[in-house]
């Protein structure tokens, strides 16, 4: 299996980064109240906040980046993710009905996109392969196309 | 083709002030009278303040209008779109089902037309180019269509004149048979709904079920809710529901007929008020499932469906009843006539790993243990409920029983459920992805998941394999890749 790019870690760890920022607006306010109707201290919220957000943006995106994986065989792609539970999906190319590139603003700032793998079926009409170089990904764009060609023949 | 198609096309400028009169109505309109309402300025400010609305979102259009763009390449269509989030969308022309032209009064006032491109895909907008002039329109689906493979093309045309033979066909003793398997306790809900409404008018308590049915005249020497009276209330709900159910079923199923025509589609008739008539071409037919229930088998009675693949307009996809309420043998002849599908060797179904009925025990008496212990604490007869657990167990053991699967000839099988048994029938050439989900628990007790996904599934029911050994689950999902991706031929989808 190869592993994501590394980009993609901070890019889970901006998004998170985005999150606690959020929720750090209402902790703080949240704090002030606190402080001026109850005697609390101002950080009562934010103090917490951080320490989750410490689980979220250091140790999470972490966990979650060392269990994506992708293997590329001459006919299928296998992509394996999730920490606590454990997915593997396999796609055979000929399956493929479309393909996307997408690239998110911090995906770009961070030199990454995301392969999405469009198919017939329900429940996985859209699988998605994030963190990958644009080269890797258009690549293997190529190389999925070459194979739904000859799918259709 | 490794040089990649470049999209160089934009949609045509007039899409900017078109798009902007359609939305106008919905955004300009809105903002002047809700700042009427909170704001003391004058209606200068307020016109001024939704030009500016109107100005930014004219240059939101333009600047959406500038970032669109679409290619034709050889042998794809390239689609790249978003603002920020940059999206380059490929669709082969080989999987292109058809190519739509909607006109809306705006767009035949400036001659555009929008084009919708389907593919087989699930979702819905797959690509959409709103709006191109007409001309454009016309010469993209002249240059999509022709790039499309004659197979399919061949498919979708309709000979006049074909030979038609009757596979099934319900007499009405069968459809009133079949209809009370399918009881149901909706209406019993709606028709009390309908009551409490009308209470006023009625001329008894609907609140008292008992001396309604005048079972029970003296209500002062009865209590309650005597015995009697509850039984009386479960007696009338079950006649209820056998009835509505019987009603529904006579409706839909009246004089159901199913032909197969020309060899390569089945027609479906059925209904009694409004008569239904469906064409499921064999190409698009994805898996075969069959219910029934212990009753039902002894009564040789299986209900089989096709799941289609649906293409956007025409929207049959889904499940389709083929067979109602027909017998093994009628059953056996139906997909004899489909070509691919056939009934498992029930010798062959093999089940699943015997820690199911751990994990299912697991999550069915650990879970709600906590619970029922807190409750005892409050209200000590909530103890009781502690035997309801065995039962749920038993349950487990049930379920493992009847959850079985096999591979083989290019089929997989799997059977699920008790009460309501059914059996996936899926031709592994047309599933469209394997995944193996492992669980916390699941991986613990070396257990595994396995899900063939196909095109037009239900989310609901889906031929999911619970609780297989692992190392049994990745021979299976090996063996299925094997077989989907190894054969060379195949203008199957």
């Amino acid at each position: 299996m190869n592993a994501l790019e590394p980009g993609y870690l901070w890019v889970m760890r901006a998004h998170a980064a985005l999150g606690t920022l959020i929720a750090l607006f209402p902790a703080a306010i949240g704090g002030i109240i606190a402080h001026d109707e109850a005697g609390l201290p101002y950080l009562t919220f934010v103090v917490p906040v951080l320490l989750v957000s410490v689980f979220t943006i250091l140790l999470r995106p972490a966990r979650l980046h060392r269990a994506w994986g992708y293997r590329m065989d001459p006919r299928d792609l296998h992509i394996a993710r999730g920490v606590w539970t454990r997915v593997q999906t396999v796609v055979p190319l000929r399956r493929v009905q479309h393909i996307d590139i997408a690239q998110g603003p911090i995906e770009r700032a961070f030199g990454v996109c995301r392969l999405v793998l469009h198919t017939a079926g329900t429940m996985h009409s859209r699988v998605v392969l994030p963190g990958l170089g644009r080269a890797t990904a258009e690549d293997m764009r190529d190389e999925i196309r070459s194979h739904i060609r000859e799918g259709a023949d | 083709m490794n040089a990649a198609t470049l999209a160089d096309r934009r949609v045509h400028f007039a899409t900017v002030p078109l798009r902007f009169v359609k939305s106008a109505p919905s955004t300009l309109l809105g903002i002047p009278a809700a700042f009427a309402f909170i704001s003391e300025y004058g209606l200068e400010w307020i016109l001024a303040f939704a030009a500016g609305v109107a100005l930014l979102t004219m240059f939101g259009n333009w600047l959406v209008w500038r970032r669109f763009k679409y290619g034709i390449g050889a042998r794809e269509i390239v689609i790249e779109s978003g603002l920020l989030n940059r999206n380059r969308r490929s669709i082969p022309f080989d999987r292109i089902q058809d190519v739509d032209i909607e006109r809306g009064p705006l767009q035949r006032l400036f001659g555009l037309a929008k084009v919708r491109i389907e593919t087989g895909g699930a979702a819905k907008d797959e690509g959409v180019l709103d709006s191109v002039t007409l001309a454009e329109a016309h010469r993209l689906r002249a240059a999509l269509r022709g790039g499309r493979s004659e197979a399919l093309a061949q498919a979708e045309v309709a000979e006049p004149e074909v030979e038609s033979r009757t596979l099934f066909a319900m007499a009405l003793p069968r459809v009133l048979l079949s209809g009370l398997f399918s009881f149901s306790l909706i209406y019993l809900a709606g028709l009390f709904g309908l009551l409490q409404t009308f209470r006023a008018w009625l001329p008894f308590d609907i609140n008292d079920p008992a001396r309604w049915l005048g079972l029970i005249d003296d209500r002062a020497v009865q209590g309650y809710f005597s015995p009697a009276a509850i039984a009386a209330v479960l007696v009338l709900a079950l006649l209820v529901g056998v009835v509505a159910g019987a009603v529904r079923t006579l409706a839909r199923d009246y004089d159901f007929r199913l032909t197969l025509e020309d060899g390569s589609r089945f027609r479906r008739e059925r209904g009694l008020f409004t008569r239904t008539e469906i064409v499921i071409a064999k190409a698009r037919v994805q898996l075969g499932l069959v219910k029934t229930g212990p009753l039902r088998t002894r009564l040789d009675a299986f209900d089989l469906r096709f799941q289609t693949l649906s293409t956007g307009k025409g929207s049959e996809g889904g499940h389709q009843s083929v067979a109602p309420f027909a017998t093994d043998a009628e059953l056996r002849a139906i997909l004899d006539a489909e070509g691919r599908l056939r009934l498992p060797d029930p010798d062959r179904l093999m089940m699943v790993s015997k820690r199911h009925v751990l994990r299912v025990a697991l999550r069915e008496v650990l879970l709600p243990l906590p619970f029922i212990l807190g409750a005892a604490i409050l209200f000590p007869p909530a103890l009781l409920l502690l035997g309801a657990l065995p039962l749920l167990v038993g349950g487990a053991l049930l379920q493992r029983h009847f959850h079985r699967y096999a591979l083989s000839g290019g089929l997989l099988f799997v059977q699920r459920g008790f009460w309501r048994r059914k059996l996936w029938i899926v031709p592994v050439a047309r599933s469209q992805a394997v995944e193996l989900t492992r669980t916390f628990i699941q991986r613990r007790l070396g257990l595994a998941n396995l899900l063939v996904d196909t095109a037009g599934a239900s989310m609901l029911t889906n031929p999911r394999i619970h609780d297989l050994r692992l190392e049994a689950a990745e021979q299976l999902s090996a063996a299925i890749v094997d077989q989907l991706s190894g054969r060379k031929s195949g203008t199957d989808r």
